[in-house]
C-alpha cells in the first residue's frame, strides 16, 4: 500500500481523499493554490505545498508545480480527485512517466472515454446501446444538416472533447442548426481546446441514470448500482438519489449486468461510471466519467463501500476480493449539493463563513471543507457541501432530508439550502416523479 | 509549506506580533528573544508610535509584503550555487543589479535561474542549500 499520496485537488473532495488516506495509514500531501493555504484539508494534511496563485491553471491545472510537489515530498502515488486533471489523460501519463503511480484508469482509457464520439462507439461496440447521433464528429453545415435528418430533429449539438453538461446547444430546425453550429464549434474551441462537435438526438423528457463501476484491472469487476441525476440546472446536477425511483429491479439488474459484462471485456481499472438517458424504458449511453464522481457518497451510503478507499487499494494493485453477489444495496439515499450561491439568482457568494452548525444523527453525512471562519475563495466552482442522508425507505430518507435542511446553518454566505428545502417539499419530487427538464421548470416558478 | 516534519526558517508572524505588542505595552525600545539559534529582535524607532522589526534579525517582516522579499515562482528544490561545488551565486551582505542571478530552483530536472527584481544588497538568506521550496515562499531579503 502506498506510504503518501498527494491529492492533487481542493475543497471537500480533497478532504474526503484526505480521510480514505488517513484511515489506511497512509500519509497525505496537500497542494494548494495561495488562496486555499487555510483551506480545513491543507491544516489537517500531514505535508503542505503551496503550487501557484489562485488561478486554477496557474495552480490546480499546473501540471509541473504538482510533479514537483511530488518530487519534493517524495509521494507514491497522486490523487486526481474529481475535475481539474482528473480526467486528463496526458497528466495521468506524465504522472506515470515520473515513477508515480495515478490513482485512476489507465491514461489509455482515459483518453478514449475523453472522446464522447470515440466512447460512445467503442460501448456501442461492446453491446451498450447509445443515443443515437452522427456516426462521427461533424466537420461542417452540410455534413450536420445531413447528420440531422437522418437523427431526426432536436439534435443536440456537443463537444466530442466536451462533458459534463457543458457547451451544449439544441437546434429544433435546420435553421437553428445553420445558427447554432458555428457557435457550438467556437465554444468547444475554447472550452475544451478542440472544436470538434457532433450531434444526437435530443430526448424530450428522459432522465439520467448512470451506474456505478469498480473495477481491478485483474478481471474483479462489479456495479454498485444506479444513481438517478436528474434534478439539473444548466446541466449541472443539484440532487441525486439512488435507487432511482424511476427503476424496477429488473431495470437496474440488467443495466448493472449490461455494463459490467461492456467494461470487463473492455479490461477497465479503477472506478468509473456510464451515464445513461433513460425514457419510456428505454437506456440510451451518454458518456463515461473515468474518475470519482462529485455524487459517489450516494451510492456508498447504500452499499457500504468505500470507493475512494477502493480506488487507492486497486492503484496499488490489490484485487477487488469480492464479487457481484457480494453487493447488497440497502436502503435509500439521497445527496444536496450545497453551493455558495443565491438560491433564487444563483449569484455566486463567496465570503467568511461566520456561523457553521452541521446538521447530524444516523442516516445524515455531511462532506464539506467549511468551518466557522473559513472564506470561500471566489476562485474555484461554488460547490461547498454535500448533504447525504440516508434511510431505509425514502419515504424515511425524505423525513430525514427535510430534518437535516433545516437544522444546518452556514451564516455570512448564501446558499442553495433553501432551494433544497423547496424541492423537497415538491408533491414531483416527493412522488420521485421528474425528469431532466423538471427542475428548471421548478426553479421558474414563482416561489 | 509543511514538509517532512522540518520546518522552513520563516518567521512566526505571530510571535513578531506579539513582541510588537508587548514593547508597546511596555515602553521598552528594544526586545530580543531567542530560541536556540533562532533569534527574533524587535525596536521601536526613535519618535515612532510603533515598533519596527529591525531588518538585521534573521527573522524579518519578509514573509508579510517586505518589498525586497524575492519569492520562489515555482515549486522545486534550491540551489545556491550553479554546481555542486561551485562558490554561490551570492553572498549576504553582496551588492546586487537588478536581473542579477541569486539562486537556482530546479523542477522536473530543469534548473531555473531566480533573478534580483530591484538592486541592492542581500540582507538575509532565508533558505539552505538543497531546500524543497513551495510557490511564493521568501528566499532571500535585498534592501
Amino acid at each position: 500500500m502506498f506510504e503518501k499520496v498527494l491529492i492533487a485537488n481542493r475543497g471537500e473532495i480533497a478532504l474526503r481523499i484526505h480521510r480514505a488516506c488517513r484511515e489506511m495509514g497512509i500519509k497525505t500531501v496537500a497542494v494548494h493554490s495561495t488562496a486555499d493555504a487555510a483551506a480545513m484539508h491543507v491544516r489537517l494534511a500531514d505535508e503542505t505545498v503551496c503550487i501557484g496563485p489562485p488561478a486554477a491553471r496557474d495552480s490546480y491545472l499546473n501540471v509541473a508545480a504538482i510533479l514537483s510537489a511530488a518530487t519534493i515530498t517524495g509521494a507514491d502515488a497522486i490523487h486526481p480527485g474529481l475535475g481539474f486533471l482528473a480526467e486528463d489523460a496526458d497528466f495521468a501519463a506524465a504522472v506515470e512517466e515520473h515513477g508515480f503511480t495515478f490513482i485512476g484508469p489507465s491514461p489509455a482509457h482515459i483518453r478514449l472515454m475523453g472522446n464522447k464520439v470515440a466512447a460512445k462507439d467503442a460501448v456501442r461496440r461492446l453491446g451498450i446501446p447509445t443515443v443515437p447521433g452522427s456516426p462521427a464528429g461533424v466537420p461542417d453545415l452540410a455534413a450536420a444538416e445531413a447528420a440531422a435528418s437522418a437523427i431526426g430533429y432536436p439534435v443536440l449539438i456537443k463537444a466530442a472533447a466536451g462533458g459534463g453538461g457543458r457547451g451544449m446547444k439544441i437546434a429544433h430546425d435546420r435553421g437553428e442548426l445553420a445558427d447554432m453550429l458555428p457557435i457550438a464549434q467556437n465554444e468547444a474551441a475554447s472550452f475544451f481546446g478542440c472544436g470538434e462537435i457532433y450531434l444526437e438526438r435530443h430526448l424530450e423528457r428522459p432522465r439520467h441514470i448512470e451506474i456505478q463501476i469498480i473495477a481491478d484491472g485483474q478481471g474483479g469487476i462489479v456495479h454498485l448500482g444506479e444513481r438517478d441525476c436528474s434534478l439539473q440546472r444548466s446541466h449541472q446536477k443539484v440532487l441525486e438519489e439512488s435507487p432511482s425511483p424511476a427503476l424496477n429491479t429488473a431495470e437496474r439488474d440488467g443495466l448493472g449486468a449490461l455494463a459490467v459484462a461492456a467494461l470487463h471485456e473492455f479490461g477497465y481499472k479503477s472506478v468509473g461510471t456510464l451515464e445513461f438517458l433513460y425514457q419510456d424504458g428505454e437506456f440510451f449511453f451518454i458518456e463515461m466519467n473515468t474518475r470519482l464522481q462529485v455524487e459517489h457518497p450516494v451510492t456508498e451510503m447504500v452499499s457500504g463501500l468505500d470507493i475512494v478507499r477502493e480506488q487507492l487499494r486497486i492503484a496499488a494493485g490489490a484485487p477487488l476480493g469480492y464479487r457481484q453477489s457480494d453487493i447488497k444495496l440497502c436502503g435509500h439515499a439521497i445527496e444536496c449539493r450545497i453551493n455558495a450561491e443565491n438560491p433564487d439568482t444563483f449569484a455566486p457568494s463567496p465570503g467568511r463563513v461566520t456561523d457553521y452548525h452541521a446538521p447530524g444523527g444516523l442516516g445524515v453525512r455531511v462532506d464539506s471543507a467549511l468551518y466557522q471562519g473559513y472564506a470561500v475563495p471566489p476562485y474555484y466552482d461554488s460547490l461547498i457541501s454535500k448533504l447525504v442522508v440516508h434511510g431505509k425507505s425514502r419515504n424515511e430518507c425524505l423525513m430525514r432530508l427535510r430534518r437535516s435542511l433545516e437544522e444546518y446553518v452556514i451564516g455570512g454566505i448564501e446558499t442553495t439550502i433553501p432551494l433544497h428545502q423547496r424541492l423537497v417539499g415538491a408533491a414531483e419530487f416527493i412522488d420521485g416523479d421528474y425528469d431532466v427538464h423538471w427542475l428548471e421548470r421548478f426553479v421558474g416558478r414563482p416561489g | 509549506m509543511k514538509i517532512g516534519g522540518r520546518s522552513p526558517p520563516f518567521p512566526d508572524a505571530e510571535l513578531v506580533r506579539a513582541l510588537a505588542a508587548l514593547l508597546t505595552e511596555t515602553g521598552l525600545t528594544e526586545i530580543e528573544y531567542a530560541v536556540g539559534d533562532r533569534r527574533i529582535r524587535v525596536a521601536r524607532a526613535a519618535g515612532s508610535p510603533a515598533p519596527l522589526v529591525s531588518s538585521s534579525a534573521p527573522f524579518a517582516a519578509g514573509s508579510i509584503e517586505h518589498p525586497g522579499a524575492v519569492r520562489a515562482p515555482i515549486v522545486g528544490t534550491a540551489y545556491l550555487a550553479p554546481q555542486p561545488g561551485a562558490p554561490p551565486f551570492v553572498r549576504l551582505g553582496d551588492p546586487i543589479v537588478e536581473g542579477q542571478p541569486l539562486l537556482i530552483i530546479e523542477a522536473m530536472k530543469v534548473m531555473n535561474q531566480i533573478r534580483a527584481h530591484r538592486p541592492g544588497r542581500v540582507a538575509q538568506i532565508l533558505v539552505a542549500d538543497a531546500q524543497p521550496v513551495e510557490f511564493g515562499a521568501v528566499l532571500m531579503l535585498i534592501e
